[in-house]
């Protein structure tokens, strides 16, 4: 059972378009694996476009003041250039599905993800991490695969960190997370998962993970790495 | 293939009715979307265009706050309205919901362009158009559409036959087929042409 949702803001920040890429992704793959949290973003575009499209909408901002009207355009002209096209948009066939290999088993991405490009994978022990090139400057996004009996050390965020869990499972102070489980961590929380089978995340975070106990702050370099 | 779809029970339907006003004329917006499908009726997408064009170049203008930018999210918002008025289906959501999906997308893929200079066009991904749509029953009945569309179109000229199955089965964009095929350009459009033309006849009865 999936039970780590993103929050309800999040959730209307991703129906306005207005979140990057990355966190966007998140919560689509969310949303894919997640009936309820489907149902929530399906009704809030519809409430939003309705919303947008009202014509209540129309008569209160209609001023006017010429700073504020939107630039005056040749509307007939423009219904003439695009209704001379013939092309007719062709029917999707289903879906070429994408995979990737981490350790010798095969995953198959997300369809938010199919189309994204995706770095070189790089090892440091257990861990396996493939860049997911967005060029969102400070926001880094990975797949991160943490082989079977591995963990990450205890470790707290400067930022935010997104980690969604894409199959397999892990577990740390909280609980046991499962697959589509979408956890938010900011850098009050300190979190040391560990995975028995073996897992595969899609992480999103902008800022280098910072490690907390002991001999483990050697281990520092590794919060750059996943980051 | 709307007939077949609207059959289908539709998950949207309670939702959809509850968050309506009256304010919206939707099952006007849906006839219109339907004539542009199927007419291509350019009278029917004026009307879809003088409804939506005022408040989708507001809301771009407001959000990306340069004239000539909205004017493109217009642009590009209303001419995939045209070119996608067949892939809507007003058993599965709004006519609203659908336009402004594509607005948004638009928007999301023009803002990306110009903050990480990508143009990997990812929100078709993100936000699916058809968003709602249930992938299984979805491809059992265009499986069974492509079954007897495909008995009509082996009705066609062979030349015909060619540029409608690498057009809708294969995919290819037209400019691929001229390549393809080694034809100029105008003779695949027109060999498209007449072949929906020749469909359009022979489906025309039962697909209204």
């Amino acid at each position: 059972m999936i039970k780590h949702h993103p929050k309800f803001s999040l959730l209307q920040s991703f129906v306005d378009g207005d979140l990057p890429a990355s966190l966007a992704a998140g919560i689509a793959i969310h949303a894919e694996m997640c009936p309820l949290c489907q149902q929530k973003v399906t009704q809030l575009t519809e409430q939003v476009a309705e919303a947008s499209f009202e014509e209540s909408f129309d008569a209160e901002f209609i001023v006017d003041d010429a700073d504020t009207k939107a630039a005056e355009l040749d509307f007939d002209d423009i219904i003439g250039q695009i209704t001379a096209s013939d092309d007719v948009e062709p029917m999707k066939a289903a879906s070429v599905e994408r995979s990737v290999s981490f350790k010798g088993t095969q995953y198959v991405l997300p369809n938010a993800l199919r189309n994204m490009s995706l770095g070189k994978t790089a090892q440091i022990g257990k861990l396996s991490r493939a860049r997911i090139l967005l060029d969102e400057g400070g926001i880094h996004t990975n797949l991160l695969h943490i082989g079977a009996g591995g963990s990450i050390p205890e470790h707290t965020h400067k930022g935010f960190e997104l980690t969604l869990l894409l199959a397999g499972t892990f577990a740390d102070e909280q609980g046991e997370y499962v697959q589509g489980d979408f956890i938010m961590l900011d850098k009050r929380h300190q979190h040391q998962p560990a995975t028995e089978q073996g897992c595969l995340c899609y992480t999103v975070a902008n800022d280098a993970l910072h490690f907390t106990q002991g001999i483990n702050k050697l281990l520092n370099p590794i919060g750059s790495f996943i980051y | 293939m709307q007939s077949v779809h609207s059959e289908l029970p539709s998950r949207q339907t309670a939702a959809t009715s509850s968050s309506m006003t009256n304010k919206i004329d939707h099952s006007q917006l849906c006839q219109w979307l339907k004539s542009i499908a199927v007419d291509r009726d350019k009278q029917a997408f004026t009307g879809v265009f003088k409804f939506f064009a005022p408040k989708i170049q507001r809301i771009a203008q407001s959000k990306l706050n340069n004239e000539a930018l909205a004017a493109e999210v217009l642009q590009d918002t209303m001419s995939n309205v045209w070119r996608k008025a067949h892939l809507f289906d007003d058993s599965k959501g709004a006519a609203t919901t659908w336009v402004y999906t594509i607005m948004r997308n638009v928007t999301f893929d023009l803002l990306r362009k110009m903050k990480a200079n990508k143009e990997d066009n990812l929100s078709d991904d993100i936000w699916p158009i058809a968003e709602a749509l249930n992938t299984e029953d979805e491809s059992f009945t265009d499986h069974i559409q492509s079954r007897n569309l495909l008995g009509v179109i082996e009705t066609l000229p062979e030349n015909q036959q060619q540029v409608v199955k690498g057009f809708y089965f294969m995919e290819m964009s037209q400019e691929q087929l001229a390549v393809h095929l080694n034809l100029p350009l105008g003779t695949i459009k027109s060999r498209l042409r007449l072949a929906l033309g020749k469909l359009k006849l022979k489906l025309g009865d039962h697909h209204d």
